[in-house]
């Protein structure tokens, strides 16, 4: 399965992906971004597992980032392969989402998207 | 006319010259009434009588029937029971009968005279016959003009005279079958065109063929397909039971049944119940018919069919030899409430043929019965040759001496190699590029769960083909995103269909085609999504441009899909 686990961590919700996440995985990914952000959580999204996303997946994470924003909660990603941040550049995705290089730096910082932030 | 000569009295040249006008008038007449009529007149002028009346015996009836009556008052259409009154007592015991005073024979079916107000004094009445049969009917004559009995020459002139309007009436007969046969004939003719007219047109392009010959005018087998817009072929192959004009008209009726259900059902069983269930309603008792209907996907290879009593089809091998299947339902028209169970299969290159009995029953002389054997035997004869004719070289060489026909011929055939051969067609509208540049072709159901297994194939063509890492990538994206518009878009929601991939090597490069089946998707409402805007519609083909050097549809023709071509070129150093 597309999520691999959900975890808590220093008071945020770390929602686990692997795989391939197309059209199959897609809705599996959706419910589980909205579950964990309606327990009102900062939700960070693992992709260090994701070996394939396309417009399907990159639509879930999308979906999940206004729903985050509606309810003044966050979500980001962490570990975003070279493979997966190239279609969040082609989508110009890339600037929206606060990416960090790891959970390590994602947790860390007190301010999520403060110094663990890794942009281009 | 003869002549009176010198010599003869007057009454021998009266009745040479009522001889002679008889023949005459009787060989100008071709039907049944005017000749009765006829022969009444010439009688009555003859003897000089008051009144007469022909009758003649209805074979079905059993009794005696006023066809023609001539007099004061008319008798037309009086029935006199065999063997009663004294024309029934001259056919029984065929002979003439003369009665001088009818008062005094207890025969007299005095009813006859209370029926037209007539008063009967005497009677002639001599049989009809022809030869040494039983007569046709009798001519009577009622009371001579001159108030003397019937006399000798009487008898003798109205004997001779029936004989010869017996023989009028026959060929009168003959002559209005002869019309009646005509007139059925030419309806079988028509009949025949218009069975002939529900038979498919042969499509040399298509992978199915058929083929009927009747063994009389009219057929009770039929076949029928036709491409749904997905390009899945329904068909079906029945047999109704019987011969002739009812097999004829049943088969009609479902075959115009078939090609109205098949269109809307995609379930070969289904379509038999329903079917059943029509033609139980309906149908006169004792009629069936045995029937298999089917769908096969050119694109997949995939056949599904459900058989209600017909003959096992078979799948034959590219060169011969086959496998057989059990036939497990009755035929439609039977019972009502049947299920008929499905069979799924793909074809590998292979031929499926169903046929009628009237070919595997094909016998030489007395050997054993054709059998499918046979027709696999007959195939191999002609490997290579178009489809059509193939079927046609069956029924030729059954022809040709020595087998003996006793039902209608139908034979229908899937051949799953030429399928290929019309999938290798379509890219050939795109562009004249040679088959060597042709890579791989796959084919997937347009489901969600099946693009994973296409993208690690795709990814090694393009590893083949020198494309970098990220590159590689790009191609995986691109199809995935053309497949997932199809799933979403072209074939919407509920509906099923394929996805075929075809890869081309380029000099510098990769072309994909990716097709689908469904109905023709408007072009113009497939527009990339503005960037700004982050909703995800659109986001799909905003990545096929971004990530490949040319997207375009190529324009098919309608009902044959949607084919997109996609080519990416390696980066220069």
């Amino acid at each position: 399965m597309a999520v691999a686990g959900i975890t808590e961590s220093e008071g945020r919700l770390i929602v686990a992906l692997e795989g391939e996440i197309d059209l199959e995985q897609a809705g599996a990914v959706r419910r589980a971004l909205l579950d964990a952000l309606k327990k009102g959580r900062n939700v960070l999204v693992d992709l260090s597992q994701v070996t394939y996303i396309d417009s399907s997946g990159i639509a879930s994470l999308v979906e999940g980032l206004q729903v985050a924003k509606k309810q003044k909660s966050d979500l980001a990603l962490v570990a975003v392969s070279q493979r997966v941040r190239r279609v969040l550049e082609l989508a110009r995705l890339d600037k929206v989402f606060q990416i960090h290089t790891d959970l390590a730096a994602a947790t860390a910082g007190t301010i999520p998207g403060g110094a663990g932030t890794s942009g281009n | 006319m003869l002549q009176n000569t010198p010599g003869e009295t007057s009454t021998e040249a009266d009745e040479l010259r009522f001889a002679a006008e008889l023949s005459r008038s009787f060989a100008s007449s071709d039907n049944v009434e005017a000749t009765v009529r006829l022969a009444l007149g010439n009688a009555m002028q003859a003897l000089k009588v008051e009144a007469g009346s022909l009758f003649l015996v209805d074979e079905a009836a059993g009794d005696l029937v006023c066809r023609a009556s001539l007099g004061p008052n008319s008798i037309e259409g009086l029935r006199v029971p065999a063997g009663h009154g004294i024309v029934g007592r001259s056919v029984s015991e065929d002979r003439v009968e003369a009665v001088e005073d009818v008062s005094r024979d207890a025969g007299f079916f005095a009813s006859a005279d209370a029926a037209s107000g007539f008063v009967t004094r005497s009677i002639l009445c001599a049989p009809m016959k022809v030869g040494g049969k039983k007569p046709i009917g009798a001519v009577e004559v009622l009371n001579k003009k001159n108030g003397l009995p019937f006399d000798l020459r009487d008898r003798d002139i109205l004997q001779v005279m029936g004989n010869a309007a017996a023989l009028a009436i026959m060929n009168a007969r003959l002559a209005d079958q002869l019309v009646e046969q005509e007139r059925i004939k030419r309806e079988l003719e028509l009949a025949s065109e218009i069975q002939r007219s529900l038979l498919p047109p042969a499509d040399p392009d298509l992978p199915i063929q058929g083929i009927n010959r009747p063994i009389r005018e009219v057929s009770g087998d039929f076949y029928d397909y036709f491409a749904l817009p997905d390009g899945v072929i329904a068909f079906c192959l029945g047999d109704v039971s019987g011969k002739g004009m009812n097999a004829a008209l049943l088969m009609a009726k479902t075959a115009a049944l078939f090609r109205c259900l098949g269109k809307t059902i995609r379930a070969p069983a289904r379509l038999l119940s329903i079917l059943n269930r029509e033609i139980c309603e309906t149908t006169s008792r004792g009629m069936f018919v045995t029937m298999l209907a089917g769908l096969y996907d050119p694109a997949s290879g995939l056949l599904r069919f459900a058989n209600a009593g017909h003959l096992p089809p078979i799948v034959r091998k590219p060169h011969g030899g086959f496998r057989s299947f059990e036939a497990s339902a009755p035929p439609l028209g039977i019972l009502r409430d049947v299920a008929f169970p499905e069979e799924e299969m793909r074809l590998e290159n292979e031929m499926f043929l169903v046929f009628s009995d009237g070919v595997t029953e094909y016998r030489y002389g007395d050997r054993e019965e054709l059998g499918p054997e046979g027709i696999d035997m007959l195939l191999g004869l002609s490997e290579g040759k178009p489809l059509h004719d193939r079927l046609e070289g069956i029924l030729t060489e059954l022809n040709s001496g020595g087998w003996r026909a006793k039902d209608d011929i139908t034979l229908l055939a899937i051949d799953d190699s030429l399928a290929g051969q019309i999938w290798r067609r379509v890219p050939s509208i795109a562009s004249a590029e040679s088959r060597s540049d042709f890579m791989f072709g796959l084919t997937i159901p347009a489901e969600a769960d099946r693009l994973k297994l296409m993208r690690p194939v795709l990814a090694a063509a393009g590893k083949a083909a020198g494309f970098s890492d990220d590159e590689v990538a790009d191609l995986e994206l691109a199809a995935s995103e053309a497949a997932e518009n199809i799933i979403l878009h072209a074939y919407g929601e509920g509906q099923r269909g394929d996805i075929t991939l075809a890869v081309h090597r380029l000099e510098d490069g990769l072309m994909l085609r990716i097709r689908d089946f469904a109905p023709k998707v408007d072009q113009a409402k497939i527009k990339p999504r503005p960037l700004d805007d982050v909703r995800p519609g659109g986001l799909g083909t905003h990545f096929i441009r971004a990530v490949m050097d040319d997207a375009n549809f190529i324009p098919l023709p309608d009902g044959e899909g949607n084919l997109l071509e996609l080519v990416k070129r390696r980066k220069k150093d």
